[in-house]
């Protein structure tokens, strides 16, 4: 059941991150992407390989219905995919994938789970943004574009948690 | 189960890879500031991976390359002193004289040498079995190395310059006063030229030679130049020389031998 309405969730989001990429860009120095913490959020019991794929469609999606390049958010996706558990084994224990559970923000707490989004979402950004710039763009641009892209996303991101990651307690 | 987990991994890391690949391919595709990107990344890429490798390649070959330009040295060096040996039999039979002797040279290595101690000596990897001789000199195009001492089969033992118990006999400038040329004891590179008259003249930047003189060394190898100079008991000069040869860099060096050399010494007994 919880699975289900994971994926539900998970679509809606989509629509989310549509709507945020093609109508919700008002300067050059905020990307705007709740990708990453999407993909973080998909359960652990699910593999790398699938992961990859999945991340790897959303991102073409994405690039296939908004404005931009093709190819890029899915560039950009299947790294955060490809290094999800490794994320999660460093910021929340082995144990995590022993016990077959999901960080929760009140299982493992605001400083755990807000470093794992700020890690996957920097990964994004880097990628996004160097290969957006197509290393055309100045680095003082590309570093004040990450920073503030950082921010906003996270704080995205996290609001973003609470319709993907639901405790179990609730 | 842990190789099922390494072959699994590997598959991810491929699986990820063509995923990349397939993402990088569509945004060269499509946007045109990506493919030139991409594609100047990739020279780059290739550009380095091909440097690099060229690098390694060379650094491996270095060894051959010394041996064959220390070989190169060698035969030089043996031009140059037949140059020299005719030279000095154009002369002297101008002036009516007999013909000096020639040297004999054999390339050689060094395979060991000590530079900290006051006494310090060399060991090469030529021995009688090469026709190394004791007594005999050991140069290089930068100068005076030492003298062979013991001879083994395949191996010679030799005193190093840079020893408190070998002088050589060296001469200022192309015309100037022959003295006994010493190692200062301090310096790799640094040597003192005593007993130099006080009637020669000389200036600083003089270069010295060999003056041959000596049994064991052709004349006129150059040594080193001049530097600065003391009057030692009111009758001679002492000067301070620093030697072209750096000790610690010797690495080939060429053995010669006066072929005329127990003939002289038997007159000197």
């Amino acid at each position: 059941m919880r699975k289900k309405t994971f994926w539900i969730a998970y679509i809606f989001l989509l629509l989310v991150q549509l709507i945020i990429s093609n109508y919700f860009r008002f300067t050059p120095y905020i990307m705007l992407s709740i990708l990453p913490v999407m993909v973080l959020c998909i359960s652990t019991r699910l593999d790398t390989l699938w992961t990859m794929l999945i991340a790897f469609a959303t991102g073409m999606t994405v690039d296939l219905l908004s404005e931009g390049l093709l190819g890029l958010n899915a560039l950009a996706l299947v790294p955060v995919a490809f290094f999800r558990n490794p994320i999660i084994q460093l910021i929340f224990g082995k144990e995590i994938f022993a016990r077959k559970e999901d960080f929760t923000l009140r299982s493992s707490g605001f400083a755990q789970v807000g470093l794992a989004l700020l890690l996957a979402q920097a990964l994004f950004l880097v990628l996004y943004i160097w290969a957006d710039g197509a290393g055309m763009r100045p680095f003082s641009f590309n570093l004040y574009r990450f920073l503030a892209s950082l921010g906003a996303g996270f704080l995205l991101s996290l609001l973003t948690l609470n319709v993907l990651v639901t405790d179990s307690r609730e | 189960m842990k190789q099922r987990r390494l072959l699994s991994r590997l598959f991810n890391f491929a699986v990820f890879i063509a995923l990349e690949i397939a993402a990088l391919q569509m945004l060269t595709h499509n946007a045109a500031l990506q493919r030139v990107w991409v594609a100047r990344s990739a020279h780059l890429f290739m550009g380095k991976v091909w440097g690099a490798s060229q690098g390694v390649r060379s650094y491996f070959s270095l060894s051959e390359t010394n041996r064959e330009l220390s070989r190169e040295n060698f035969l030089l060096m043996q031009e140059l002193e037949l140059a020299r040996e005719s030279l000095r039999d154009a002369k002297t039979e101008s002036q009516d004289s007999l013909s000096r002797p020639g040297f004999s040279m054999v390339a050689a290595e060094v395979v060991k040498i000590s530079r900290n101690k006051q006494h310090n000596y060399l060991i090469l990897n030529r021995g009688y079995k090469d026709g190394v001789q004791e007594k005999s000199g050991i140069i290089t195009p930068k100068g005076v190395v030492g003298i062979v001492d013991a001879v083994s089969e395949n191996h010679a033992y030799a005193f190093s310059f840079q020893n408190s118990d070998i002088s050589i006999s060296a001469r200022l400038g192309s015309e100037g006063g022959s003295g006994l040329l010493v190692w200062d004891g301090v310096r790799s590179n640094g040597a003192i030229l005593k007993e130099i008259p006080l009637q020669y003249r000389y200036q600083k930047g003089d270069t010295v030679y060999t003056s041959g003189h000596s049994l064991l060394f052709p004349p006129d190898i150059p040594l080193g130049v001049a530097g600065e100079s003391k009057v030692v008991n009111g009758a001679t000069n002492e000067i301070a020389i620093t030697l072209f040869q750096d000790f610690s860099a010797i690495r080939y060096v060429s053995i010669v031998h006066n072929n005329s050399f127990d003939e002289i010494e038997q007159f000197e007994r």
